[in-house]
């Protein structure tokens, strides 16, 4: 009996040491869901319109108050960035207190107080809560607008413009609403000096007066008030704040999405990391049905660390610091983006992997346990917010201005709950357009480009202000030991040598020509002779010659069909100065430069620069065969100025001389190629040929 | 009778409203040599668990920069009962946040969960520390996110590497002289048999405070605590013996770098003692007084009176064992960086030479009681606060009392500290200069 009793007691023991012993090896289950209360702010409005939130909350003696004026985005034009300019001219300063007196003050309150063009925010200890909110007011219905301080602030724009045209994330931002949403949309115009230099103080004035009323102006007051106070003091210190004219805004339609996804490529030598947004335009409001979904979706694909995105882009492959997307309802028109900020070699690969996680989510059916992890998400989430009253308030504002129902926070979790798989692949199908988006980069060309090139996706280049440009020629820096001297060396040992080029006094060709836009077959003979010496003449079948160009050391002219115009005296001293075979026997440290390495056509290129009378001449040797491949030159034709590009290839050997048989010419818009069937060196040249 | 009675009750009611905020918590260290910190709020379902480690730039081996940051990254990638990839998931599908931050002193790490899933970050925190899987695909994996991020915070930043340009100018032994994210090639050309050293070194229970704060029960929590953290072994104490660093006596200057930028931007930097001191509090009132607020005196003097400066700053980025007292300036037009330090200094000398005004001075304290109140909004901030207060500070209760000294300060205070350190034999003049295509 007695042995019995006391196995009995072990027994007992070890279970109660089992229960104390936790499990780690088990992740802990949560407890119960704890209770949520949803405040509703108290709410009244003033005569002139303005709607006025109260939230009170007496953990902390503090009192905030933020205005909000709801207008339509405002588009302005040739005058961009005048709202910068209000924002930063107010909140200094009223009719009746100077600027120094409203600054000192509110920072002797210990105060904060700022302004936006279309809001403002203050808060400060409850013992100072009046003062500020009177202070708030005075500033935002009796602006100081003074010449003086117009001009600071204009100039100080103007500098943050020049503090920020390197930045990669600036310019990669502004170029990509440029283009989703057009120049002329509100959302895709930007600032630029010459929109800051149109606007005037009146211009200010005026666009304060049209747009800062209390039509559409919400107050929300939170923190240590009691509201038999806020109605007693925003009333006596907003009553006066004026109705403004009815607005009507007519904005313009965004640009459409594009009918398929291409690259828009900003090349900028100075980035050691590829910005990378993939971006379309999407008709989403947070009253639309779908709003729930796409939030989950969005999450899913890449709402944080857990996304398609983060997993794929940093997890996976260690590409980025992180990989995100976002969705933006809007009541005018919303976007879809993801981005990342990737190593420059990783540019394309990034890509890559970026696309397919798009369209991952649109062919591919969520698990249910992601589902299920992301629901879970946006309920803590909405729990984890409720500890700031601002949440309360903030809800309260969003059912005003986006025309929610007012039961629409109630019945925020019910119908995140709600959301299907289904439902996620229908929304990401509809809202994440894969194969309609616009990837906008903004990195280093040179480094990037080639591979890029080769995901098969269209590239289109733009500007740092968003303007389509050519296809950009990329530097690389310039390797060690390497200088003007050994690039023409190796040039000379790859056509045979310094002394054999030398001895090349003469050189004549017979050429096939084609010119874009001519249909018929056209031969040249082409001829040089040292120093200096040029001919060209050019036939067509049937019709004999059509055009000469010719200059003999002293003189020289051109004819075409007939048409006989001698050669300019300027025209003339260019062509003395300048050798006609090898000109880079004369090429000294002194005369020219190397600039970069640059890639044409996937290989590299050493680009020499020489001065042709006051225009400068750039050369480029490949750094594998050290043959010179391209000569570029700007030229003067009828005022304008273009780009003289002409291309070498197909060398071949002529008494020992390499010569280039095929030369591509591109002035402007013209290609001319020139064919070379035969080439004679020191033969079949006389000094009459260049009369 | 009745009426002192009243009169009773209200006094009382007044110092309840004055004290209102108070922070009240409980601390307490578990048998391994864990500090334990509750701080109780019931407002908000709501509860944060942290962690912080004593373990910052400043204890890496100088051939092995960038450990301790590394360590915050490292330490996501899994444990014995979590697998990889796994932690970020897992705080995720229960509602919480989750993030670690790095300085020269100490790592911290936090979790924020509706209060219903505090057993999960008591959980987390405690695979952490006991049994991290430290392995060669989660150090090549981290080791190219953490290129990235500095690529990303530092390389392609305007103005990124100024602080690093500073402090490598300032400090001469101590390892501030380094910057918290390191040198990218020490990560590359450690083993892994460093990082579990490291590890074992300084990720102890010993060298920890837990913070849990919020929505929670004192007593249930404190058995969770001891569930969770109470079987992890004690390490062996840590021993610090960092080089001091001989006064600066002599001007220093230096110009550097950046293709990042367009304007260039001087820096006149002094070397200024611990956060712990309370010069310390006096030299941030200073900085508050030059440049905190439209009505600063730098502010108004350069950027809003003589335009010349874009932007001016004077910050007291103060640390465990010294800090950097910083002047910062960024030039408008043609305005020479000379001619922007010879203003600044003009400002320097008459803080020397006179009191300041008996109503700035009361703006300064204005200015300290709203920073010290907004310190305290957030439970997260909060249990920020706590930890920082008893591991740096070796004082928990700073978080009640730090306005206390704020108040003790005084205008003569003021004009001591700037003659003590705002010297300019004891400063150096750092240029940071646009990079040109071609340098």
């Amino acid at each position: 009996m007695k042995l019995k009793y006391i196995v009995f007691a072990s027994l007992f023991l070890f279970v109660i040491t089992l229960q104390a012993q936790i499990d780690r090896t088990q992740q802990p289950k949560p407890g119960p869901s704890p209770t949520i209360s949803l405040e509703v702010p108290y709410t009244f409005q003033l005569k002139n319109g303005m709607k006025v939130l109260v939230v009170e909350n007496h953990k902390l003696p503090k009192v905030s108050y933020s205005l909000r004026i709801d207008n339509a985005p405002i588009y302005d034009g040739d005058k961009a960035g005048i709202s910068g300019i209000l924002a930063a001219m107010l909140g200094n300063g009223t009719t009746t207190i100077s600027k120094d007196a409203f600054n000192e003050e509110v920072d002797f309150l210990g105060a904060q107080m700022n302004f936006g063009s279309n809001s403002a925010f203050a808060s400060s200890l409850t013992k100072y809560s009046e003062r500020i909110l009177e202070l708030m007011a005075d500033a935002a219905i009796n602006p100081l607008f003074v010449e003086e301080e117009f001009q600071k602030e204009k100039e100080k724009a103007l500098e943050g413009l020049k503090s920020n045209k390197k930045s990669v994330d600036a310019v990669a931002s502004r170029v990509s609403n440029a283009l989703s949403y057009g120049k002329k949309h509100p959302y895709g115009e930007f600032t630029t000096e010459e929109t800051l230099n149109n606007i005037t103080l009146d211009n200010v004035r005026s666009y304060y007066q049209k747009y800062f009323n209390p039509t559409n102006a919400y107050l929300v007051v939170v923190g240590d008030v009691s509201i038999s106070e806020v109605k007693k003091t925003v009333n006596k210190y907003f009553k006066n704040w004026e109705k403004g004219l009815d607005l009507t805004t007519n904005i313009t339609a965004s640009t459409p999405n594009l009918p398929t996804t291409q690259i828009n490529f900003v090349d900028m030598p100075n980035a050691v990391q590829s910005s990378i947004e993939f971006t379309n335009n999407v008709n989403l409001k947070m009253s639309d049905a779908d709003y729930h979904a796409v939030l989950l979706a969005n999450y899913i694909l890449g709402g944080g660390g857990e996304g398609y995105l983060f997993l794929n882009l940093r997890e996976d492959k260690g590409y980025t610091y992180g990989s995100y997307s976002s969705i933006s309802p809007n009541k005018y028109v919303g976007n879809f983006s993801a981005t990342a900020s990737v190593r420059n070699a990783v540019t394309d690969s990034s890509v890559v992997a970026m696309l397919s996680e798009i369209k991952r989510i649109r062919t591919e059916k969520v698990t249910a346990e992601r589902l299920r992890d992301a629901k879970a998400k946006y309920v803590g989430s909405f729990v984890l917010a409720l500890e700031s009253p601002e949440t309360i308030a903030r809800y309260a504002l969003n059912v005003e201005i986006n025309d929610l129902p007012a039961d629409f926070y109630k019945n925020y979790l019910n119908k995140i709950n709600a959301v299907t798989a289904d439902d996620i692949m229908r929304v990401a199908n509809k809202y994440f357009k894969a194969d309609q988006g616009r990837i906008v980069i903004v990195g280093k060309g040179s480094e990037v480009i080639p591979n890029l090139e080769k995901t098969g996706i269209p590239i289109k280049y733009y500007d740092e202000y968003a303007n389509p440009v050519e296809k950009p020629v990329f530097s690389k820096p310039i390797p060690n030991g390497v200088t003007v001297t050994t690039v023409i060396d190796d040039y000379f040992k790859a056509i045979g040598g310094k002394d054999k080029a030398k001895t090349v006094k003469t050189v004549s060709a017979t050429a096939n020509v084609t010119v874009d836009g001519v249909p018929f077959p056209l031969s040249a003979s082409i001829k040089t002779m040292v120093p200096n010496k040029e001919s060209m003449e050019m036939t067509a079948p049937g019709m004999g010659k059509l055009m000469a160009q010719k200059f003999n050391g002293t003189t020289g002219y051109s004819e075409q069909q007939g048409m006989r115009k001698d050669l300019t005296a300027e025209e003339i001293a260019d062509k003395k100065a300048e050798r006609s075979i090898f000109p880079e026997l004369d090429f000294t440290q002194e005369n020219s430069s190397l600039e970069s390495v640059v890639s044409i056509d996937g290989v590299d290129h050493y680009k020499v620069k020489t001065m042709k009378g006051d225009d400068a001449v750039y050369n480029f040797y490949s750094t594998e065969t050290g043959l010179l491949t391209q000569t570029e030159s700007k030229e003067d034709m009828q005022g304008q100025e273009v780009t003289n590009v002409v291309t070498y290839s197909n060398y071949q050997e002529v008494n020992g001389v390499k010569l280039p048989f095929v030369t591509k010419i591109k002035v402007g818009p013209q290609n001319l190629v020139i064919n070379s069937t035969t080439v004679k060196v020191n033969e079949d040249v006389i000094d009459a040929d260049f009369n | 009778m009745k009426k002192q009675l009243f009169v009773l009750a209200s006094l009382t009611f007044g110092v309840l409203t004055s004290t209102a905020q108070e922070v009240k918590f409980e601390e307490y260290k578990l048998d391994n040599g864990m500090h334990v910190i509750l701080h109780k709020d019931n407002s908000a379902p709501v509860v944060t668990t942290s962690v912080m480690y004593h373990v910052g730039a400043k204890d890496e081996n100088p051939e092995r920069t960038g450990f301790a940051h590394f360590f915050e990254h490292l330490l996501f990638e899994g444990t014995k009962n979590i697998q990889r990839g796994d932690w970020f998931k897992i705080v995720a599908a229960n509602g919480g946040q989750n993030n670690a931050n790095t300085t020269d002193d100490r790592t911290y790490y936090y979790e924020v969960f509706p209060s219903n899933n505090l057993e999960l970050g008591l959980w987390l925190e405690s695979e952490r520390l006991m049994h991290p899987v430290i392995n060669q695909i989660g150090v090549d994996t981290q080791n190219e996110v953490v290129k990235e991020e500095k690529r990303l915070r530092v390389d392609n930043q305007p103005y990124g590497n100024l602080l690093a340009e500073v402090k490598e100018r300032l400090f001469i032994k101590h390892p501030y002289k380094g910057t918290t994210i390191g040198k990218l090639e020490h990560l590359d050309a450690a083993t892994l048999e460093e990082f579990k050293a490291f590890n074992k070194k300084y990720y102890i229970p010993n060298n920890a405070v837990l913070v849990v704060a919020g929505d929670i029960d004192i007593a249930s929590t404190k058995k969770m605590i001891k569930d969770y953290f109470g079987p992890i072994q004690k390490g062996e104490p840590i021993v610090r013996n960092l080089p001091q660093e001989d006064p600066i006596t002599q001007p220093l200057t230096g110009t550097a770098y950046d293709s990042n930028i367009q304007i260039p931007a001087v820096i006149a930097a002094y070397r200024t003692p611990s956060f712990k001191s309370r010069d310390a509090y006096v030299l941030d009132m200073i900085s508050t007084y030059l440049s905190g607020g439209k009505s600063s005196v730098l502010y108004k003097k350069l950027v809003d009176e003589q335009k010349q400066a874009l932007a001016v700053q004077a910050v007291n980025i103060s640390q465990e064992d010294y800090g950097i007292y910083a002047l910062f300036a960024l030039p408008l037009g043609e305005v020479s960086l000379e001619t922007l330090v010879a203003e600044m200094d003009e400002e320097i000398v008459k803080l020397k030479s006179d009191l300041i005004s008996e109503k700035d001075y009361q703006k300064l304290q204005n200015i300290a009681e709203n920073n010290f109140v907004s310190s305290n909004s957030s439970i997260s901030g909060v249990a920020n606060s706590l930890a920082r207060y008893y591991m740096l500070y070796g004082n928990t209760n700073l978080i009640n009392t730090e306005i206390d000294i704020i108040r003790s300060i005084t205008r003569e205070d003021i004009k001591a500290v700037a003659n003590k350190y705002l010297n300019p034999n004891q400063r150096l003049i750092l240029e940071y200069l646009p990079k040109k295509d071609d340098k």
